[in-house]
């Protein structure tokens, strides 16, 4: 079997051009709400853009340089953007029965993309070296240890919670909002609720 | 057009679009809005809390704290799994305790950890701390629990003079020799790296040790000041008016529930109870009735308002 002609067959049969760069939409998205997603993740490009920043120059840069807090501020600000258009985006998804007509992989995908980026979340807030993040490290480590991973997952270890929250983390996210966009860019846009042709 | 997408598209008119164009605009707005925000709010800063400060500014509370963790009768020194061997004390729910299939993973003895290696460290700099230090090590357990519980009594009457904390005269052993040590430590700033001194030196990326020290009143009242509490919503604002993690409200709300938040095992029942809620999250789409309640709320209709002008609901 040849890998590369079977993964060309794939991606030409489940993602076309047009699929993937679409040209032309239904008539029937036309509301704010499909804005949501767009706005998560270009939130989520400006977390990526500015984390890295922040990467390059470490994690302490921003507490003695007014340029660091500066990009600590959009890094945080980013964050509240993209759960913000995480969560409009996931009500709207509800309210609009998105999982209809056998979509439920890309719902399915997206909430696990959103757990992994709750948890991205309260990693970052434990990584800002400041008072928030000695007390939420405090908090969170009891509920760690209350459900028996408080080993595997120590809030009070900066190190391990530096890399969770720099590449391991933004990795599987990544990832997985990948999958979920080019999983609903080969299904198309759902049907409004009453125009289904084959959904349950 | 791919058989999948072109299956939905079937019999649906369509316009024109231009995903780059619009995915462009859309980063644009988004961008402008954070470096707005950013450049109007900046962020939070409030610093650490530290035993510097805590030694200088409330030295009996810092005492306090210290003669807990020598006497052994601090919180920690009970807590249970992971830190220490009391598997009856870890949080259950339902009488099931995931932290004791563990068990004891990152072990803590905070006498030692937290004071006698700190003082041991101390004692190569002061001859005096180093024979309190052996005359402490060198007791009967008797002995040492007398010095400690008549030390921490005594501290509830302690006068602080100056830079020193004077207390009325009593069998105290050598005590006052190692809280002075304790004291000294922490008013030079080195308290904290004593603690976080790991074995492979310079290198120190673990703090647990170190924030584990801190923990105790002192720091709740700071968090209580800054309406941190766990009763305050906890984890899911910051300090000052700024917006924290607004998304966890659905976890902090679970622990202003008396029967939750008031419970022994709060953090289990917390934790159980939102792993329950994303699993339903998780498998909304395979839920009869729940994967149908978008239907009965009918927002979508004002969703898909446009559609349903020209294609009325039969």
């Amino acid at each position: 079997m040849n890998l590369t002609r079977w993964a060309q067959a794939f991606i030409a049969k489940n993602l076309s051009m047009e699929d993937a760069l679409p040209t032309r939409m239904p008539v029937y998205v036309n509301s704010i709400v499909y804005l949501f997603g767009a706005m998560t993740l270009a939130a989520l490009g400006m977390l990526i853009a500015t984390g890295v920043i922040i990467t390059i120059f470490g994690p302490g840069w921003w507490h003695v340089s007014r340029a660091g807090h500066f990009v600590n501020s959009l890094h945080f600000w980013s964050a509240q953007v993209f759960f913000a258009g995480l969560l409009l985006h996931l009500i709207g998804k509800f309210f609009m029965a998105a999982w209809r007509g056998g979509r439920w992989p890309a719902w399915v995908v997206g909430a696990i993309a959103f757990g992994l980026s709750v948890f991205s979340g309260l990693t970052g807030f434990i990584l800002q070296t400041n008072w928030d993040s000695q007390w939420i490290s405090g908090q969170a480590k009891d509920a760690m240890n209350a459900l028996g991973v408080g080993r595997i997952v120590n809030t009070m270890n900066s190190g391990q919670m530096l890399t969770l929250h720099v590449v391991v983390l933004p990795l599987f996210v990544v990832c997985l909002v990948a999958v979920h966009v080019l999983i609903v860019r080969h299904e198309g846009p759902v049907r409004p609720i009453g125009a289904e042709e084959h959904d349950a | 057009m791919s058989a999948r997408s072109d299956a939905t598209l079937r019999g649906i008119p369509t316009k024109p679009y231009d995903l780059l164009r619009e995915g462009l605009i859309v980063f644009a707005v988004v961008a402008v809005l954070i470096v707005v925000l950013a450049a109007a709010f900046g962020s939070p800063d409030y610093p650490t809390l530290t035993a510097q400060e805590v030694a200088e500014q409330e030295p009996v509370a810092y005492l306090k704290l210290v003669s807990g963790y020598l006497s052994g009768g601090s919180d920690l020194q009970t807590y249970g799994p992971p830190y220490t061997a009391n598997p009856a004390n870890a949080q259950r729910i339902f009488g099931f305790a995931p932290a004791n299939i563990l068990g004891v993973a990152l072990p803590i003895d905070a006498r030692k950890d937290f004071v006698l290696e700190p003082l041991a460290r101390v004692a190569r700099l002061r001859p005096s701390v180093q024979d309190a230090l052996h005359q402490f090590e060198s007791a009967s357990d008797s002995d040492r629990a007398a010095w400690v519980a008549h030390y921490t009594v005594a501290l509830d009457k302690a006068q602080v003079v100056g830079p020193s904390v004077e207390l009325a005269a009593g069998d105290y052993g050598p005590v006052p020799a190692l809280m002075d040590g304790m004291l000294d430590l922490a008013r030079a700033g080195l308290m904290e790296a004593a603690l976080n001194a790991s074995a492979n030196q310079p290198y120190a990326l673990d703090n647990t040790k170190a924030l584990l020290f801190m923990q105790g009143d002192v720091e709740s009242q700071v968090a209580g000041t800054l309406d941190m509490q766990g009763g305050q919503w906890g984890i899911s604002h910051e300090t000052g008016n700024y917006p924290g993690a607004w998304w966890l409200w659905p976890y902090t709300f679970l622990y202003q529930v008396p029967a939750i938040g008031n419970s022994p095992n709060a953090d289990a029942l917390a934790g159980a109870i939102i792993g329950l809620v994303f699993l339903l999250l998780l498998t909304l789409p395979f839920i009869p009735g729940l994967n149908r309640l978008p239907r009965g709320l009918k927002v979508y209709r004002v969703i898909w308002r446009d559609w349903y002008r020209n294609h009325p609901r039969p």
